[in-house]
């Protein structure tokens, strides 16, 4: 009917608004704990990898989706809770690199574990609706039931993390304690279990990418599923600024559409070359980020 | 009477130069095996001797790490005479590994900073050096190995120049995409790179005829031409190991160093932060692509899949278990990826694992980064630094 809706532009925007949705939460789940806690958490794709096999573990119990994606979120919780207060709060104020190395380190564990309980053979997961695209006037239209769920599912999580934030009494708590802990413990916030709290939280916005990823791509849930993801997610993030959750998002979307028309009109293999190029070049002209304002560092 | 001590030290080093020459000579099978054996221990005197030299390392720090190269070169090439040659190969990668380790121990010991890329920089150095020696034949294999380092520079200069202007993990993060990249840059390049299954050197390297003198009749060319690259291997590292010690005692290195420790001072005596970071950026880069290019050299050949990211995550758990940021820490590092796999199936056999296992084939990583994490968290400093740490208690507990 109208060849405009199933035009090549048009297809190639929508679905990069998919992978762009992807790489937006990823991005935001790595602003979240580098302005808690100064870590760049290298385990960010591996924490959710791991609480998402967990999860759907119950699958072979007969559990339904929902009862799962539930599972997941606490399994999530959990590790990243855990990881936190065992892995992370030994190593505040410790050299920059030590968080990091740690966190490798952790990758590696946790993707060697969940290859030795659950193979590395992808698993697919069911998803709640049908991916066939729809049709348009007999032509394929970019989006399905599945995509937009998936759509509306990582606009929500945003949302959501940007009202707790914003108008919230315990996101103001958490931002106090990123942004001066001294001053927010004499006020009474309790610094410590705000950290521990941005740590779940942000492990529970890397859940729900996972599960949205393992069931949307042809690959499924492999241990290694979120190495790639984490590359484009923390390239969105250093273009966006590592202190803006704002510029994180926008970034990570539109870096999904960009990628999406490399695919199309270069090919697969170009896309983290590119990728990699706009951050060799935005850090060049604009080393802290895009979306924040040059802050001047204090002795 | 320490004065007279020290001054016996070298006709007594002379008279015992002799005597094992004479003892070697007359004890070898061949001449050629008497001369070489004489040799290897007369050299190990002579550096052992000036090493023991009261102000030698005071007066002359380049003799005196010369000296010392020199006794490890001697000392490592002699034991490989002895060794079989799946242990001498493991030795060759494992040298190889430890180029690759020190740059990345520089550029955390100097700069404070840390790479997830040199996997794919000794990719960089390894490809460079198979697709030149394809391409130009005739060219020395020395010169070959300087063009592979000069492009792993290269690409390090264009990577670490944004990214080293940066506080923050900026770079770790750079060089992980880069990692991520980098098999998806050879498959783009396919008809440079051969695309799947890699490329072969058009040449292999082969022992020099000599070699074979020192041999028992009988002794496959194979064996010798490992022993040769072994050798060559370690030769390499040493020379790496040698430039990468002055580097370290050098302005530059203490410039470094005192970035790393506390970089608002540094500025304010008028050391350029971004220009130090850049710079140990690149010789970390370099140095990666001399082992990768030394590796494609033992191997004969590469192939894309070898430098995955699990390399560079390999590699940073090799010098954070060996201790980064000390030159020992990258040799320790190298001897262990050189017997990793034999320990790992050793332990595979003793636990009696089911070796095809899900459990067997992921045994590595469970074990690398669990080393990773407890040596971060209980001793940051690596095996290297727990040694020096306990030899100081030990030498404070003898004195007094």
């Amino acid at each position: 009917m109208d060849p405009f809706l199933t035009s090549r532009m048009v297809t190639d925007i929508l679905s990069g608004l998919t992978n762009g949705v992807i790489y937006g939460m990823v991005a935001l789940s790595l602003v979240l704990i580098w302005r808690s806690t100064g870590v760049l958490n290298f385990a960010q794709g591996a924490m959710p990898m791991f609480a998402t096999y967990i999860g759907f573990a119950l699958l072979s119990y007969h559990f339904s989706y929902w009862w799962c994606v539930i599972a997941c979120v606490i399994a999530g919780v959990l590790i990243g809770g855990l990881t936190e207060r065992l892995l992370v709060r030994p190593l505040y104020g410790k050299p920059e690199i030590n968080p990091i190395v740690v966190m490798v380190g952790f990758l590696i564990v946790l993707e060697a574990v969940a290859a030795a309980i659950w193979s590395s053979f992808p698993r697919s997961l069911p998803g709640p609706f049908s991916s066939i695209h729809w049709q348009l006037a007999g032509k394929p239209f970019a989006l399905s039931p599945f995509i937009v769920y998936e759509i509306a599912t990582g606009l929500l999580v945003m949302i959501a993390v940007a009202v707790l934030f914003r108008f919230t009494k315990l996101g103001l708590q958490l931002r106090a304690s990123a942004v001066a802990p001294e001053v927010s413990r004499l006020l009474g916030v309790r610094v410590g279990r705000m950290l521990t709290l941005g740590w779940m939280l942000s492990t529970v916005v890397g859940v729900i990418t996972t599960i949205l990823l393992s069931s949307n791509f042809f690959s499924g849930l492999t241990p290694q599923i979120n190495d790639g993801i984490f590359a484009f997610g923390f390239i969105a993030a250093a273009v966006g600024g590592l202190e803006s959750p704002v510029g994180a998002i926008v970034v990570g979307v539109l870096l999904g559409i960009v990628n999406q028309f490399v695919t199309d009109y270069v090919n697969q293999n170009a896309v983290i070359i590119i990728a990699l190029a706009l951050l060799v070049v935005s850090l060049m002209i604009r080393p802290s980020g895009v979306f924040t304002k040059p802050t001047e560092r204090r002795v | 009477m320490k004065l007279s001590e020290s001054r016996l030290r070298v006709p007594i080093a002379i008279v015992v130069a002799i005597v094992a020459t004479v003892i070697s000579l007359v004890s070898a099978a061949s001449v050629r095996e008497g001369v070489a054996i004489s040799l290897a221990f007369d050299l190990a005197i002579a550096c052992a001797t000036a090493l023991s030299l009261p102000d030698l390392k005071s007066r002359h720090p380049v003799v005196s790490r010369a000296a010392f190269t020199l006794l490890g070169l001697d000392v490592a090439i002699f034991i490989t005479f002895f060794l079989n040659s799946s242990t001498n190969f493991n030795l060759a990668t494992g040298a190889a590994m430890s180029i690759v380790l020190l740059g990345l121990s520089f550029l955390t010991g100097a700069s404070g900073q840390i790479s997830l890329g040199n996997g794919a920089f000794m990719g960089v150095g390894a490809f460079t050096m198979a697709i030149w020696a394809n391409h130009h034949a005739t060219t020395p294999i020395v010169l070959t190995l300087l063009i592979a380092v000069a492009c792993g520079a290269l690409v390090g200069l264009l990577l670490g120049l944004p990214a080293t202007r940066l506080r923050g993990p900026y770079l770790a993060g750079m060089t992980l995409a880069f990692a991520v990249a980098f098999t998806f840059i050879l498959s783009s390049f396919s008809s440079w790179t051969g695309g799947d299954s890699g490329l072969q050197l058009p040449t292999a390297a082969v022992a020099p005829r000599w070699l074979d003198g020192f041999f028992h009749a009988g002794t496959s060319p194979l064996t010798t031409t490992t022993l040769y690259i072994t050798d060559v291997a370690i030769i390499v590292a040493g020379v790496a190991f040698f430039f990468m010690a002055n580097l370290f005692a050098s302005r530059t290195g203490r410039a470094m160093r005192l970035i790393r420790d506390n970089d608002v001072a540094a500025e304010l005596v008028g050391i350029s932060l971004p220009r130090a970071r850049v710079v140990a950026f690149i010789v970390s880069s370099a140095y990666a692509a001399l082992g990768g290019a030394m590796l494609t050299l033992i191997d004969n050949s590469v192939s894309p899949p070898t430098y995955s990211f699990a390399l560079s995550v390999t590699i940073l758990s090799l010098i954070v278990i060996g201790g980064i940021g000390t030159i020992s820490g990258a040799v320790i590092g190298g001897i262990i990826y050189a017997f990793s796999t034999n320990v790992i199936s050793w332990i595979t056999n003793q636990t009696g694992l089911n070796p095809q296992g899900n459990f067997a084939s992921q045994l590595n990583g469970i074990i690398f980064g669990g080393l990773l994490i407890l040596t971060m968290l209980f001793a940051p400093l690596g095996i290297a630094g727990a040694a020096r740490q306990l030899w100081h208690r030990v030498r404070s507990r003898t004195s007094g």
